[in-house]
């Protein structure tokens, strides 16, 4: 029997992000409420932040199959852009909107136009969104791949500029939690929570990647069939 | 609103956003798969080359 890897890491990246929210919920310690002005909803972070590392993940590969399509034309590159840029999409409007309730039970505000972390993210955001809509809309070909690619190859360089943003520019986003110096400390059980959670959304989007990668697979060969079946081959 | 309010309505929406993400995957991956089927059982045909844009740059860089 073949094996279905997208399916096993999709059910495998479900199952543990869904352990990864029991323990969130159930076994995390709180916070101080001293700390936080809503210390029950800080319990969003810890699907936040996995979802904003897959999405940077996401942006690694949208970037790396741009770059395989621009400079070497590969097939596998142009499937590595598009798995890349839904999977990007997805994962950065997961992180964009948990981050905006957070805000809005934290701060009084979803968003801050004034936070490069923010505003950074939120672009990034949406050039997976034109990449996404706009391939959709386009007719498949070496000029729409250029286009398209030129964008995912060049908009990479805000991945930089936003995982930096909060070590540089701490205006409202929260600094890091991880590799931020004596400020970053987070406590075992919280730090466990978090790269269970880190894992689990890792698996989920390769699981993901695996998937639209075969769908693009697909489209194309579905297109030659109906190429040959109307007699243009 | 209370934390518990906004921690359910963040969770709820990214299980939502995420159950029909996956879902519409999994049935766009499986609907492709039986049309392709259906096609080349019906004109008995083999499996193509499967990216028809790369083929043609590659012939014409042949060219």
């Amino acid at each position: 029997m073949r094996v279905r890897h997208g399916e096993v890491l999709l059910a495998s990246g479900f199952a543990g992000i869904m352990i990864t929210l029991f323990l969130a919920l159930k076994w995390a310690p709180s916070v101080s409420i001293d700390a936080f002005a809503s210390p029950a909803a800080q319990r969003i972070f810890y699907w936040h932040v996995p979802s904003a590392w897959a999405a940077f993940i996401a942006f690694s590969i949208l970037f790396l199959g741009s770059a395989l399509w621009v400079f070497k034309r590969s097939a596998f590159g142009w499937r590595l852009h598009v798995a890349g840029s839904e999977a990007s999409l997805a994962c950065g409007l997961m992180a964009v909107w948990s981050g905006c309730v957070w805000g809005a039970a934290e701060w009084g505000t979803p968003w801050d136009w004034t936070d490069v972390r923010l505003n950074t993210f939120g672009l990034l955001t949406l050039l997976a969104l034109f990449l996404v809509l706009g391939r959709q809309s386009q007719p498949d070909g070496v000029e729409t791949r250029d286009t398209f690619s030129t964008f995912g190859l060049y908009g990479f360089v805000l991945v930089p500029i936003t995982y930096i943003a909060t070590r540089i520019w701490q205006i409202r986003h929260p600094g890091p939690v991880i590799g931020g110096g004596e400020e970053s400390s987070l406590s075992s059980d919280m730090g466990l929570v978090l790269l269970l959670g880190a894992i689990s959304f890792t698996i989920l989007i390769a699981g993901h990647m695996v998937m639209s990668a075969r769908i693009t697979e697909y489209e194309q060969r579905l297109e030659r069939l109906q190429n040959k079946v109307d007699g243009r081959i | 609103m209370e934390g518990m309010t906004y921690l359910a309505i963040a969770y709820l929406g990214m299980i939502l956003g995420l159950g029909i993400w996956t879902w519409t995957v999994v049935t766009r991956s499986r609907n492709l798969q039986l049309r392709i089927k259906a096609l080349e059982d019906s004109l008995g045909l083999g499996e193509f080359e499967s990216d028809i844009i790369t083929s043609e740059v590659n012939e014409s860089d042949k060219k």
